[in-house]
């Protein structure tokens, strides 16, 4: 066993009878349970699993390289979107994002991934496919999509702030296009180094980002006429894409 | 007079939403169709014996529910109620019973809530909604009877398909549209239900709930004479299930409530077939299922900057009472806090 692996392990020692006030306005307070190995396509890494006292969701962390104690470490904090991660959906970008982060942390010394299981705050995969459904009527409106569940961002950075501290990362390198991420996640006592931009690599599915300049409501058209959903809580940018 | 906030619907939704905004400050009017509180969390009296006929107990994990919950004074509160449950059959909301979820009942009806919450609110009884529209910088409310209400902001707390309903009044408005159209997309599930009284000194039940295994006919059997202080009767609230329910909805209640009972004989014992009384009642949209749950109540402000808001147990995770209270209350945080903004 590597020293990084004992390390990870002494983290789930440490943590079997942890308890904090916890963080956010949900007081949400998590707990490093089990790690083990995930050689993936992307790299070499290892899968840190938390449990967590608000719901039966159990959020991951994807690691790469010795993270425990480490400086500006390169983090990616990814929202869980089981019809883009998983079904490779093209009404949002989430799939692009994941495996780009992946691939990325996965060429470099180190780095972590950050997956939260927060599918529209635990009630929301059913109601996501409600919120699609609204849009293939043409109905795209804020109150509905709010009502809806659509994502937590406040409590998505709770989650986070908390597992980047039980993960002991020093200070992080956050990988956003959203500046307010890395004020939330300060503001929960993270510290953020640098911001990287998340940029994805050009394929035939987000190639109309750099074709089109045209928002409606917020939300990029893709070839198919479909508006393209934010799921994650930063703004797409694709390399060569003019943005501001 | 004009009035800040109209809340049509004194159910516990209602109640919640109506009493934040009055303690704020705020001046409003409930309007509610029956002679009492609390829409389905409600209790009937049998000579003097109180009987629950919608929810059987409260269950819930949200500090601030329970807190108000603990607020009631003057009942008996029975902790861990029911304290015997039989059966494998599915209560009426996942995980009401797990350990997560603190469960338990009043000795005086579970309506002694709603009674709590609406102490010092200005309530119109029997006064039913006939239609809505937008009126200069507010809402008007016409009463069945003609009576014109007149607010800034208007607060609907029915049950889902009674919500829609009242919607379809109001003309078009941007916003509307999206909130329409998914409001569409939800449902709320039936409930017959029958009350059945039997001597107090014959054969009861070991248990408190019964969800039979395998029934078609009945969601639930409570024991709910084990609820209360000297009971004259042995009471049982037997509650059916939604498909059954909904296929006898509109039959009248004498056709459905014996075979109610003979389903309530079928698994008890032919002494549940003979009750010395019985009192039906149609619960046309008793509760939400799990699939039927949004993260939060709406409001939309409509062009004139008056607010609609729309409450209730669809509008909160978890369904059943704690759901409908969340949703009042967590309206009014909002409506405040949009008003500061």
């Amino acid at each position: 066993m590597s020293t990084m692996d004992e390390k990870l392990n002494e983290l789930v020692e440490r943590d079997r009878d942890h308890e904090c006030p916890g963080f956010g306005p949900d007081r949400v307070c998590v707990r490093i349970v089990a790690v083990a190995k995930l050689p993936s396509r992307f790299g070499d890494f290892r899968v840190v699993a938390f449990w967590n006292n608000r719901d039966q969701k159990d959020h991951l962390a994807i690691v790469h390289g010795d993270v425990v104690g480490a400086q500006e470490v390169p983090t990616r904090v990814h929202s869980e979107c089981l019809t883009g991660d998983v079904l490779g959906s093209l009404r949002c970008d989430c799939r692009d994002q994941l495996e780009t982060a992946l691939m990325r942390i996965g060429g470099l010394e180190r780095g972590v991934v950050l997956y939260l299981r927060q599918e529209g705050r635990g009630i929301g995969l059913a109601n996501k496919i409600r919120a699609y459904a609204l849009q293939d009527r043409g109905l795209d409106t804020v109150e509905a999509n709010l009502a809806l569940g659509f994502r937590d961002d406040e409590r998505d950075y709770a989650v986070a702030a908390h597992m980047l501290a039980s993960l002991g990362l020093g200070s992080i390198q956050l990988m956003t296009n959203n500046p307010d991420k890395v004020s939330q996640l300060e503001k929960f006592g993270v510290k953020v180094a640098s911001r990287l931009p998340h940029l994805l690599p050009p394929n035939p599915h987000n190639r109309f980002y750099l074709e089109t300049k045209a928002l409606r409501s917020g939300h990029y058209i893709d070839f198919t006429g479909t508006p393209h959903l934010q799921e994650q809580s930063d703004p797409v940018l694709v390399e060569g894409m003019n943005n501001k | 007079m004009a009035l800040d906030t109209i809340v049509v619907g004194a159910g516990i939704a209602g109640l919640a939403c109506a009493g934040g905004l009055r303690r704020a400050g705020r001046t409003v009017v409930v309007l509610e169709r029956a002679r009492r509180v609390g829409g389905r969390c409600a209790t009937r009296s049998f000579e003097g014996q109180p009987v629950d006929v919608g929810p059987m107990f409260f269950h819930g994990h949200e500090p601030a529910f329970l807190e108000a919950l603990g607020a009631v004074a003057g009942v008996t509160v029975l902790e861990g109620w029911p304290h015997r449950v039989e059966g494998s059959g599915p209560p009426c909301q996942p995980g009401a019973l797990e350990g997560f979820n603190r469960r338990f009942s009043f000795a005086e009806g579970l309506n002694a809530f709603a009674t709590h919450l609406a102490a010092g609110l200005d309530i119109r009884h029997q006064t039913t909604v006939a239609r809505i529209r937008a009126a200069d910088a507010g809402f008007e409310v016409t009463a069945a009877d003609g009576t014109v209400f007149r607010a800034r902001d208007l607060v609907l707390a029915l049950a889902l398909e009674e919500t829609r309903a009242l919607l379809e009044t109001l003309p078009d408005a941007p916003g509307l549209a999206g909130v329409r159209a998914m409001l569409g997309m939800f449902f709320s599930l039936p409930s017959l239900t029958v009350i059945a009284g039997y001597p107090i000194d014959g054969p009861a039940p070991p248990w408190d709930l019964l969800y039979p295994d395998q029934s078609e006919v009945l969601q639930l059997i409570a024991h709910d004479s084990a609820k209360r202080r000297d009971p004259r009767f042995l009471t049982l609230v037997c509650q059916a299930r939604p498909r059954w329910s909904r296929a006898r909805l509109d039959q009248p209640m004498v056709d459905w409530s014996p075979e109610l009972v003979e389903a309530a004989g079928a698994v008890l014992g032919p002494w549940a077939l003979r009750p010395l009384w019985t009192f039906p009642h149609r619960w046309r949209h008793a509760r939400v299922d799990r699939s039927c749950e949004l993260a939060g109540p709406v409001h939309v402000t409509l062009d004139r900057g008056q607010r609609l808001g729309l409450a209730g147990d669809v509008f909160a995770p978890g369904g059943g009472v704690q759901a409908a209270w969340l949703s009042g209350s967590r309206l009014t945080a909002a409506l405040l806090l949009k008003e500061r903004a």
